[in-house]
């Protein structure tokens, strides 16, 4: 495939990232991943096609149904079943966020990092992409209030590092792709059950109430 | 060959006696005597197999080199070199350990139905164990292991009697003191390790030629810290005057006895073996260290009242005795005036031997009195020479032999160090003939006051008349109590009789050191005559126990014929208008070296606390009781380690705030560590 189009499949994951950061809904964000899952299951279909290793169709179907049906289809149903009220509250307003955002994306794409993203040196400018969406949800994690959005961050994380992955030629390896199923599921459990666990304790999901767990 | 397999199983041998000893005692548990018996029957076993173990690596002459089993562990190895030197640690080990388990059937049994009996034993063993592997070890990762072994089951040890909040404190301070000594002890071995490549101590001597000057500076002072922290060495000794009384008797003569050892022996390997060639400042900074070690152990022993905390700062002059020899046999090596750097050594291990013995009888001796008075202060003992006659004079012959007394042991070995220190004023140049005139003068002054106190120490405890209730109701130890110190007396006196043999004999443990192999003997004895150098100093044992019997002989004579001939018993009124003399009329320990405390007074800064209690408090004229409180400041922590603890409590409430206890914040703290890894590693 063109990497043109990889690039502009790459950006859509990069600009759902930065959704994340300024959305203000609860749904918005569960359809930004939802989004943001998709353009990988296209990467992952990308690299059967060019392989044709017949797993990673297997891994990209087995994507679509946990990232993009499942998970999204699963917060859709707690946010509903709780009546959650999206808490948009950020610890920085929205101009810093997206002046850090912007710094932490030319980090990725500095020199110091070259060695880490002319893996292949056909996909310097990808990878650079890659990593600063690696950065950009592990800001999403530290920067959000509401546990339900650091989730989605991590999950975000999880992709990001997918989409670094498949760029630096890892994505044959059964390895990587077993790794990637297993992650999936286990964050899937830990998250249902993090996010139950809190909601019957605290009656909120904001992580401002749970100071009381402090000393 | 033969031999050395035979020494090697027997090796096996003794270490499995004290892990069975100490595993068998933990199942039994449940029965205060059976684990008694069996804990410290198989020390006992123990021990006995580790002095048949040294009498077949005398008469072998090899050294023994084997390891137990392979392990995929990188750098590690369960590899054993065993020496002369190595040896000579473990017939220490063993003699000390024999007559301490001897000792503790009997007195353990205070212990029972109070804490457990079981746990005792098994750290006992363990601790045991934890020094016979610290002394044979060859590899950095396993003599940190078998180091962490002896540090913590002492620890448990010290910690045993724990109803008493001191004790856990004094454990508590023991155990920070040790790890902060282990931590410096690690970087040591570490920075070893970066330069030969290597945890393998023969590896790391033989490639020691490509360390840095700069290094082994670093490496040295590192390892005086680490190990001078488990030796007691001025100021790393805090721990000690508080951990070694809290611990069982038995333990604490082990633990003052040997266990502070361990740390020299760690020394003599690293300076005279890994790290060799070395600057002569080293040798002279422990000649300083030893200086100020061995004098302000001694004047802070005079001004103590607990008679275990005097007794352990007792160790920590010895210890200052101990590396005045060793501080002049590393000068003398660098100098490479070879005869001189041996004869040094020689005395540093002679007195290592010596201090071993009596300081652990009077351990026992001490832990004899308590267990019958139920108290350390000796302002509260007196007159107990009429209810423990045995412990008396075992106790005093452990008090002459570490006053230095002829004939027993300390006498030679202090005689050899000053001998040592003697030849290096006359032989060295003007700046190091200093250091060492001011060593001769500090052992010298150590060496009086060392006496001065335990007159002190044996006066008041055991003559004159009770000073208290606790005194009257004693009575003498039990036979296994006895058998133990009267053995350790025993051998403060077959050691100092026999010292020309035994300085030999240790004489041929530092030859057997690489750098001494083919180097001349200073040190000759004809019959009981010890002569060092060209007739440079002489001892006759004969001449000297000639002027002891007639010294005895003429007090005996003195007082019996002279003092007491004339005198006949009057009644009347006296100047105490007719009072029995009672023990408040007795000079007490704190009256008895108050003088020296206030000649002193510029380096132990004591406060004099009075208190008088009147008949009327309102008129304030007649004085019903003075109380007078001699205490003395603690320096090293008034100034190094309470303001350390402020600086580190001050630091640790600013790093509490980074743990807020919020998520993102640590997700923050992950995500710049991140960044700065790759960083630094990209």
């Amino acid at each position: 495939m063109n990497i043109l189009f990889l690039q502009f499949l790459l950006q859509i994951i990069f600009l759902t990232i930065v959704f994340l950061h300024i959305s203000k809904k609860n749904l918005d964000a569960v359809f930004a991943y939802a989004v943001q899952s998709f353009t990988i299951v296209i990467l992952l279909l990308n690299s059967f096609f060019e392989t044709g290793y017949i797993s990673l169709l297997f891994i990209a179907l087995l994507v679509f149904t946990v990232k993009v049906i499942l998970a999204p289809g699963f917060f859709i149903r707690l946010i509903k079943k709780n009546e959650l009220i999206f808490s948009a509250s950020t610890y920085l307003n929205t101009p810093i966020t997206l002046a850090i955002l912007a710094m932490l994306a030319a980090i990725a794409h500095s020199y110091r990092f070259a060695p880490l993203t002319s893996i292949i040196p056909a996909h310097e400018m990808l990878l650079s992409l890659a990593l600063s969406m690696i950065f950009l949800s592990l800001f999403l994690i530290i920067n959000r209030k509401s546990a339900l959005s650091q989730i989605i961050g991590i999950l975000s994380l999880e992709n990001s590092i997918v989409a670094f992955a498949i760029f630096a030629g890892l994505e044959q390896s059964p390895s990587l792709q077993i790794g990637i199923l297993f992650d999936i599921s286990i964050w899937l459990i830990i998250a249902t059950m993090f996010v139950s666990m809190i909601y019957q304790h605290f009656g909120s999901l904001d992580v401002t109430d749970m100071r009381k767990l402090k000393d | 060959m033969i031999n050395s397999i035979i020494s090697q199983i027997t090796f096996v041998a003794v270490l499995s006696f004290f892990a069975i000893g100490g595993i068998g005692a933990l199942l039994l548990r449940k029965h205060d005597t059976f684990a008694n018996i069996w804990s410290h029957f198989f020390a006992i076993l123990g021990s006995l197999s580790g002095l048949f173990f040294v009498a077949l690596m005398a008469s072998g002459g090899d050294d023994l080199s084997f390891s137990l089993g392979a392990f995929a562990v990188p750098f590690f190895s369960l590899s054993f070199h065993i020496d002369k030197l190595s040896a000579f640690f473990i017939f220490i080990i063993s003699l000390i350990s024999l007559f301490c388990s001897v000792y503790a059937i009997g007195y353990v049994k205070h212990f029972y139905k109070k804490y457990d009996i079981g746990a005792l034993g098994f750290f006992y063993n363990l601790f045991i164990l934890g020094m016979l592997l610290v002394v044979s070890s060859s590899n950095w990762l396993f003599f940190l292991i078998a180091w962490e072994v002896m540090s913590i089951t002492s620890y448990f040890l010290v910690v045993y009697d724990r109803n008493d909040p001191q004790n856990v404190k004094a454990g508590f301070l023991y155990l920070i003191m040790t790890h902060v000594g282990t931590a410096f002890i690690i970087t040591a071995a570490l920075l070893l390790y970066k330069f030969t490549g290597s945890f393998e101590f023969e590896a790391i001597q033989s490639g020691a030629s490509s360390i840095p000057l700069s290094i082994k500076n670093t490496i040295f002072i590192f390892t005086i810290i680490g190990f001078g922290t488990k030796c007691g060495i001025v100021p790393f000794h805090i721990w000690l005057p508080d951990a070694h009384p809290a611990a069982p008797s038995h333990v604490s003569a082990l633990m003052s006895g040997v266990m502070i050892k361990t740390g020299i022996y760690m020394m003599i390997r690293i300076f005279f073996g890994m790290l060799w060639p070395v600057p002569v400042w080293w040798g002279l900074a422990l000649l300083v260290l030893g200086s100020i070690s061995s004098l302000l152990g001694v004047l802070y022993a005079l001004t103590e009242h607990d008679i275990k905390r005097l007794l352990a700062y007792h160790s920590i002059e010895n210890i200052g005795i101990i590396l005045l020899g060793l501080g002049g046999a590393l000068t003398f090596l660098s100098l490479n005036m070879l005869p001189l750097a041996l004869l040094s050594l020689t005395a540093a291990l002679f007195h290592t031997l010596n201090h071993a013995t009596f300081k652990s009888l009077l351990f026992l001796g001490a832990g004899s009195v308590i267990n019958q008075t139920h108290t350390r202060n000796i302002e509260e003992y007196g007159g107990l020479i009429k209810y423990m006659p045995y412990t008396a004079f075992f106790f005093l012959v452990g008090s002459m032999a570490i006053s230095a007394l002829p004939p027993f042991n300390g006498f030679f070995s202090e005689w050899l160090t000053f001998q040592s220190l003697f030849l290096g004023i006359a032989s060295l140049s003007l700046y190091e003939k200093w250091i060492f005139i001011l060593a001769a003068g500090s052992l010298a002054f150590t060496g009086g006051l060392a006496l001065a106190c335990f007159v002190k120490a044996f006066g008041v405890t055991f003559l004159a008349r009770p000073r208290s209730s606790h005194t009257s109701g004693a009575k003498e130890s039990s036979l296994s109590l006895r058998i133990g110190m009267g053995a350790m007396a025993l051998l403060c006196l077959l050691f100092g009789i026999g010292s020309s043999h035994v300085v030999v004999f240790l004489e041929s443990v530092g030859k057997n050191l690489a750098i001494f192999k083919g180097t001349a003997s200073l040190i000759s004895s004809s019959g009981q005559q010890v002569v060092v150098g060209n007739n440079f100093g002489s001892v006759s044992l004969l001449f000297l126990c000639i002027c002891f019997v007639f010294v005895a002989g003429l007090v005996f004579y003195i007082v019996t014929f002279v003092i007491n001939k004339n005198q006949k018993i009057e009644t009347g009124a006296t100047w105490d208008c007719g009072t029995d003399l009672t023990g408040r009329m007795e000079i007490t320990a704190t009256g008895f070296s108050r003088s020296i405390v206030t000649i002193f007074k510029g380096i132990l800064r004591p406060s004099i606390q009075h208190d008088i209690e009147y008949h009327d408090a309102q008129s304030r004229y007649l004085p019903k009781s003075r109380t007078i409180t001699l205490g003395v400041q603690d320096v090293y922590q008034s100034y190094f380690y309470q303001p350390l603890n402020r600086m580190v409590s001050l630091i640790a409430l600013r790093v509490k705030s980074i743990q807020s206890g919020n998520t993102n914040m640590y997700i923050l703290y992950i995500f710049i560590a991140l960044i700065i890894s790759l960083l630094f590693v990209l």
